[in-house]
């Protein structure tokens, strides 16, 4: 399958900033997969996504060089409104992704939709299944303001699955959600993987990242330091340095393997944990 | 069904006005207004006192009188803060009332009338007209009127970021008391606490409206096609009459008027 999503030789730095926010990036995203973002804070997830969305250079100016491709065309050359059809952005921050012109979330949520001038009947089906599967159809008659910082990310969440795009670019949904928030979130983006989306996934917390995503991608000051299948990179320990975190079955994993317990492999997630660490307790030939 | 609910539905005849009739009706009044207080007798311009009653009574014929006098209080303040100053402080040759070492002096008490009862009657016929319209009502209206969608955004989201500053303003001033800063007691106590309150405040909107707009983008509001809107303006049914009643008087204030001048 072709790339969906290209990056070559991008680097990028903000207007006035005396150091590049994104060096070097190669990278070729495919169609249908889950690929999750981690980095520590200002490392570029952020403006990694504003680029793969066109707003880095068409909206933040700033200076691009190497280029973006989307579907094979370069980001440039969209015409305004076009991307939007195609890549769902979902922001950092839920406050100021409320539109300010509607009096309930349900009109909220059906803004998008509006503007593209889809027709009604369609518009209210739509809708309705985007809040029930965001779990906020008690809420559709409130007012988005008076809704709680998670309450307010899912609706953000809401009326970008509403438009249906190709590609989501999703940059921390969980940031204000509790345990039960964050996993049913994450529940909602498998749904939109199921249904063949390309997402695009900043979270900092990993061991979501590695139950769910396809591939990660790890940025350090504006450098891709590791791209590709998640069990290599979530297992490797000199990311620490970099200021990532690893799951914590990886950690005691690694822990373990050093104390001279034979592990097949490192386990990323709890399922991995339970079935590489007992298969090493069954078998015992490690033990004198 | 979802539309059903998006309707807004009002019994009362004059609330359900199409935005553009009570705007006529608001322009039309205040040009009233105008004119009436162009007429002077012996300098006072007094028809604009009695004018101001239409505007309570057409809101209680609107059936919103509570909602009117509360949003109301704060004109009704300045009007008074205006009246006063000048009443007192303008001073002229003729005294037209003195009690002790109060004076009002006849050109001061003419201006005071002037000035408050104009402002009365001028905010107190856009009040009517806010008080009985959803902003979603006027957004609509202004773009049926072939206003470009984004200008009609601005005026919308103006109207909806007042209410939202509101809100945050309280939220600041709690966390300036919760601080140490005096936020209740004199008026300079309070405007002391007033201003730093400000930067928080504008700042964040600042930034709030980068992120704004790139929103706006994701959601297609760049897109310059047809758009569809769920919500429909209806019109009661009694645009035709309402409006011919406002040119109707107009008229007979206009008449009036030259009547005045010629004769
Ligand atoms: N609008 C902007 N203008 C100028 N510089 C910016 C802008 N946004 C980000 N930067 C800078 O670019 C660098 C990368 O920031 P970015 O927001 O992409 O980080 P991030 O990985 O998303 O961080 P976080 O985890 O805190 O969200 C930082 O050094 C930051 O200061
Ligand atoms: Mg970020």
């Amino acid at each position: 399958m072709g790339a969906i999503i290209e990056l070559n030789n991008v680097t990028y730095s903000y207007p006035l900033a005396n150091e590049c926010a994104i060096k070097n990036v190669s990278l070729k995203l495919e169609e249908g997969r889950f690929y999750g973002v981690i980095g520590q804070n200002g490392s570029g997830k952020t403006t990694l996504c504003s680029l793969i969305r066109g707003f880095a250079p068409s909206f933040f100016r700033g200076s691009l060089t190497g280029e973006v491709l989307v579907c094979g065309k370069p980001t440039l050359d969209y015409k305004p409104g076009e991307l939007s059809l195609k890549i769902g952005y979902v922001f950092q921050n839920p406050f100021s992704q409320i539109s300010g012109v509607k009096d309930t979330v349900f009109e909220e949520v059906a803004f998008g939709l509006e503007n593209f001038g889809v027709p009604v009947d369609e518009i209210e089906e739509r809708v309705i299944r985007a809040v029930e599967l965001t779990g906020i159809s008690a809420l559709a008659e409130k007012n988005p303001y008076e809704l709680s910082g998670g309450q307010q990310q899912r609706m953000a969440l809401a009326s970008i699955i509403v438009l249906e795009p190709d590609i989501m670019v999703i940059d921390e949904p969980t940031s204000q959600l509790d345990p039960e928030g964050t996993e049913s979130v994450f529940e909602i983006i498998k749904g939109m993987k199921d249904r063949k989306k390309t997402i695009i996934l900043v979270e900092h917390k990993v061991d979501l990242i590695a139950e769910h995503a396809d591939e990660v991608i790890v940025l350090d000051k504006g450098e891709v330091i590791r791209f590709g299948s998640k069990d290599a990179i979530l297992s490797d320990e000199t990311l620490l340095e970099c200021g990532v975190q690893l799951p914590n079955i990886a950690l005691l994993g690694n822990k373990l393997t050093r104390s001279g317990v034979p592990l097949e492999r490192i386990p990323i997630t709890e399922q991995q944990g339970v079935e590489i660490i007992g298969k090493a307790l069954r078998t015992r030939s490690w033990c004198k | 069904m979802w539309r059903e609910k998006l309707r807004i539905r009002k019994s009362n005849q004059i609330q359900a006005l199409h935005p553009s009739t009570k705007f006529l009706i608001v322009c039309l009044f205040s040009a009233c207004s105008l004119i009436l207080g162009s007429i002077k007798m012996n300098g006072y311009a007094l028809l604009i006192i009695p004018w101001f009653l239409i505007v309570p009574l057409l809101c209680a014929a609107s059936g919103i009188f509570m909602k009117f006098c509360k949003a109301f209080a704060k004109v009704l303040l300045v009007a008074t803060m205006i009246f006063l100053t000048q009443s007192f402080l303008v001073r002229s040759d003729v005294v037209a009332w003195s009690g002790g070492v109060l004076k009002i002096y006849e050109k001061g008490l003419q201006t005071g009338i002037f000035i408050s009862f104009t402002i009365l009657n001028i905010a107190g016929i856009f009040t009517w007209m806010f008080q009985t319209t959803r902003n979603k009502e006027i957004s609509r209206a202004l773009e049926d009127s072939g206003m470009h969608h984004k200008a009609a955004y601005v005026f919308m989201s103006t109207l909806q970021m007042i209410q939202v500053m509101g809100q945050n303003s309280k939220t600041i001033m709690n966390a300036q008391r919760a601080r140490g800063v005096e936020t209740e007691g004199g008026i300079f106590v309070r405007a002391k606490a007033f201003f730093p309150s400000l930067v928080p405040l504008i700042l964040g909107s600042i930034i709030g409206a980068e992120e704004r707009a790139l929103t706006l983008e994701s959601k297609g509001f760049d897109v310059n096609g047809k758009k569809t809107h769920m919500f429909e303006l209806e019109p009661s049914g009694y645009e035709k009459l309402a409006a011919s009643i406002a040119v109707a008087a107009t008229a007979a204030v206009l008449i009036g008027r030259i009547l005045v001048w010629v004769l």
